[in-house]
């Protein structure tokens, strides 16, 4: 694996609600073509951080920056058009919508989903439809979702959504992911069945930020792992000697 | 000079009647996260339950008040229980509880248009004699409205902050699913939080009807955007915004009255309303970051 | 003219401005699940704008006062009808569609309708008040001179052809990439966003478009019937709307023919039968509120995706026309 500058940069970030400091000044960075994993025990901050990050709430101080790009002000679908797409916790797959057209939803910047083309230019849409379809085709096969193309997304089992999502998300050709705890409430199946997918698309050249509690999971996948603890960032590195080291032992505990 | 206390000191009074309803509806929305939109005919409710009271078995007013208002929290229950619930037991989305919220609306204000037809009502009470505050003069059933509103007002407040109830519903308000987890009994609270809605909803519209001296079936639906004024400026679901939200609606509204015509007061409610959406949706008096 | 055949005439022209109003209030809830609780509101304001742009000035004595007195040819003022929806539409998405819960759309609806209401009744100036607008010419009669019965025929076929229009543009809206993102924002804005969708922009465009169609519905109406006041603009007008939406089934094009059908014509035609009870004038139109807001509420309890449910959209690869159609089929089958 190549590993070549930062992708993703956090910087002294800060929010609170209330009185309350959810993430207090916490810095890491994720170098691209690696899988970091993002841990830490309960109200460490790290949901809070996928917000951030993602652009559903707006840090109060401190900057990200994604692509050599400040994001730290940027709304959630800029900065899905710059290439970091992220997950759900809860698989939020769209119900009313089958599971095709969930995928046929990610590419960005369609010309169809212009109002004024919706009615004007047809055939070029149809063109255009028939392109991402190929791809999507082969996006379901990849992730053995191929026999449910046409079943409302809602009528998918639990694992089979976080398939779904994970397809889909790779369908807008992001640069990065940010996975929010891909395997929880999975089965082991299949939670190895998504490791493997992780590490596959890894090697293809993806890289990944993976918020966890799966610690052996982590382990194994990770390349570099961040822990946060309290709204900081309170140590990073490989998993093998994190395991060793005294302050996370203490928050997890603790926590 | 004269002019601006007058207005002030009539502002008192439509915040006192506001205030009532709007910690009803706010409440209501804390704990059951969603805007009753059948809200304002819960007050026309009140307002002519109180009618009967009065006008035909001769009743005081303000025991009118009482009873009606009793009759309205349960009409408030009964419509959480019989037409909500079913909704909420389906796990039924936000836009669909709305749509239900106005057919109720519909429903309501057309069965009392049904029942006592859709002319005006006045009350068989009189205004008692003038009192004169500075150069202002009000009427003592004015001053009794607004010590009835302060009162509804401490008693809300000593009910949230010491009992029990109020602890368990403003937990509900603040994080349902950990109040759910910490063993609050939710749907028992859940009750009892319609119950006290409809008492102040139905005690707001029969002082509201005192107040504009005579009234017909619109009179709740006409109101509610004023009382939506007043919870959002104050935070919706938060009941002390919501009573600061009326303060500030009903005097701007009462001051602008004396400068400008007086009938259209309601669009400055409305003027407040869309600006508080437009600079700080979270309500002004909110300071904690959730919307 | 036969009795009978002028009544049909009528239901059908009613009929055909009810499909409008169903396909814009359906791409408003049905498509991107936008709250809108006073779509009439916005029909009253494309009444209105038609209105006074036909008109022509004011002569001061019955037809009261009202602003612009243009005399436009038809089809300018339902378009400047649409266009005048389109800009309340604008205004009002400002203040509610920003990325807030959906009850506060609702609330500024509600409460934008009440206004609204308000100023057109007790401003004499703007469309002339509680009276309204009267008189409002019908499209092309200066050229057809046509009896008022025979030019219903006239205007049947004009709205014909806006309904279809109306549907033909609606599908393509509903079937494009477009109305896919609409569906994804109806489903889940927050998933809409992270791949990539301005949440926002789309709702401002979805609410727009339904607004034009409200407003070409309204200006249909005030050419038809030639008036207009704030009488016609009700809560119950809104909800009637609402209902055959509903019925009809949400997010599905058909069914808000079938809707359009079923609730607003059958509605106010067997309404029109029940018997008038001395001493209490109001009481039809009480039991006809009550009706529809107990409609609204069993609509969405006990058959919420209506008589024609929306239905799923399906795909098929079209085979490229130099590649080869064995390799589709291998990824068809996986």
């Amino acid at each position: 694996m190549s590993f070549r500058g930062n992708l993703l940069t956090v910087s002294d970030v800060r929010k609170a609600y209330g009185g309350v400091q959810a993430v207090n000044g916490a810095s890491f960075s994720v170098r691209e073509g690696t899988i970091t994993g993002l841990i830490g025990p309960n109200g460490a901050g790290k949901s809070t951080m996928v917000n951030l990050i993602s652009g559903a709430e707006r840090a109060q101080s401190g900057s990200i920056h994604f692509a050599n790009q400040d994001i730290t002000r940027l709304p959630t679908h800029r900065i899905a058009h710059l290439g970091l797409v992220r997950t759900f916790q809860i698989s939020r797959e769209l119900q009313r919508l089958t599971v095709l057209e969930n995928l046929l939803l990610a590419p960005q910047h369609q010309f169809g989903e212009k109002s004024w083309a919706a009615l004007f230019a047809r055939r070029r849409i149809q063109e255009e439809e028939q392109r991402h379809l190929r791809k999507a085709l082969e996006m379901l096969d990849r992730f053995s979702l191929l026999p449910l193309k046409d079943e409302y997304a809602g009528n998918l089992s639990g694992g089979q959504k976080k398939l779904l999502d994970l397809a889909r998300a790779l369908m807008a050709e992001p640069k990065m992911l940010l996975l929010d705890e891909p395997m929880a409430g999975v089965n082991p199946t299949l939670t190895r069945s998504l490791q493997e997918h992780i590490a596959a698309l890894n090697k293809e050249g993806m890289t990944f930020l993976l918020i966890e509690h799966n610690l052996s999971v982590v382990e194994s996948i990770c390349d570099h792992v961040v822990v946060m603890a309290e709204g900081r960032v309170l140590a990073e590195g490989k998993m093998d000697t994190l395991r060793d080291n005294e302050a996370v032992v203490s928050a997890y505990l603790g926590g | 000079m004269s002019l601006l206390l007058s207005g002030i000191v009539f502002g008192l009074i439509t915040a006192s009647v506001l205030s009532i309803a709007s910690v009803g509806l706010t409440m209501q929305f804390g704990v059951t996260n969603f805007v009753n939109f059948a809200y304002g005919e819960l007050l026309t409710s009140g307002a002519y339950f109180a009618l009967v009271f009065n006008q035909s078995l001769n009743m005081n007013i303000w025991v009118a008040l009482v009873l009606a208002a009793l009759i309205v929290a349960v009409e408030s229950y009964l419509v959480n229980r019989v037409v909500i619930q079913p909704f909420i037991k389906r796990k039924a989305r936000l836009l669909i509880l709305l749509v239900v919220t106005i057919g109720l609306q519909l429903f309501l204000e057309n069965a009392i248009q049904a029942i006592w037809g859709a002319g005006f009502q006045q009350y068989k009470t009189s205004p008692g004699s003038l009192l004169h505050l500075g150069p202002v003069l009000i009427t003592v059933q004015q001053l009794v409205i607004i010590v009835v509103a302060a009162c509804i007002m401490v008693a809300t407040h000593m009910l949230l902050k010491f009992t029990k109830l109020g602890k368990a519903m403003r937990a509900m308000s603040d994080d349902p699913e950990l109040a759910r987890v910490s063993g609050i009994a939710v749907k028992r609270v859940t009750d009892i939080t319609w119950l006290i809605s409809g008492l102040l909803a139905g005690a707001a519209g029969v002082i509201l009807a005192i107040n504009t001296n005579s009234f017909t079936p619109a009179l709740g639906a006409n109101f509610l955007f004023v009382i939506f004024a007043a919870v959002i400026s104050g935070g919706i679901g938060n009941p002390y915004g919501a009573i600061a939200g009326a303060v500030v609606i009903g005097v701007v509204m009462e001051v602008s009255a004396s400068y400008i015509d007086s009938a259209y007061k309601t669009v400055v409610a409305f003027a407040i309303l869309i600006l508080v959406l437009l600079v700080r949706p979270q309500g002004i008096f909110r300071s904690r970051g959730r919307v | 003219m036969n009795g009978l055949l002028y009544y049909l005439l009528i239901a059908a022209v009613y009929f055909c401005i009810y499909c409008i109003y169903c396909w814009g209030i359906n791409l408003q809830f049905g498509v991107a699940g936008i709250l809108n609780f006073t779509f009439i509101t916005f029909v009253a304001v494309g009444a209105y704008f038609a209105g006074v742009t036909a008109l022509g000035a004011p002569d001061g004595g019955l037809s009261g006062q009202y602003i612009l007195g243009w005399h436009l040819p038809f089809p300018i003022p339902p378009v400047l009808g649409g266009i005048a929806a389109a800009i309340l539409a604008v205004l009002v998405g400002i203040v509610g569609l920003r990325r807030l819960r959906s009850d506060y759309l609702a609330i500024v609806t509600v409460s934008v309708g009440q206004i609204a209401w308000f100023i057109a009744g007790n401003n004499v100036h703007l469309f002339n008040g509680w009276d309204g607008i009267s008189q409002v010419p019908q499209p092309w009669n200066s050229v057809f001179h046509l009896s008022f019965t025979n030019y219903g025929w006239v205007f049947l076929v004009i709205c014909i052809v806006l309904a279809i229009i109306g549907y033909i543009v609606s599908q393509a809206l509903y079937r494009s990439p477009y109305g896919r993102v609409l569906r994804a924002i109806r489903d889940d804005e927050d998933v809409a966003a992270a791949l990539g969708k301005n949440v926002f922009a789309y709702k401002m465009s979805a609410f727009i478009i339904g607004s034009v169609f409200a407003g070409i519905g309204g200006a249909l109406t005030v050419e038809f019937v030639g008036a207009f006041n704030p009488s016609g603009w009700t809560t119950p007008e809104t909800f009637i709307i609402w209902a055959a939406m509903l019925i009809g089934g949400q997010g599905n094009n058909k069914g808000m023919i079938l809707g359009a059908f079923v609730v607003p014509v059958v509605f106010n035609e067997i309404t029109r039968f029940l018997p008038n009870i001395p001493g209490h004038p109001q009481l039809i139109d009480s039991f006809r509120g009550m009706a529809i807001g107990l409609l609204l509420i069993l609509a969405v309890r006990f058959r919420p995706s209506g008589l024609l449910p929306e239905r799923k959209t399906l795909f098929s690869l079209v085979p490229t026309v130099k590649g080869s159609e064995g390799d589709d089929r291998h990824v068809l089958q996986g």
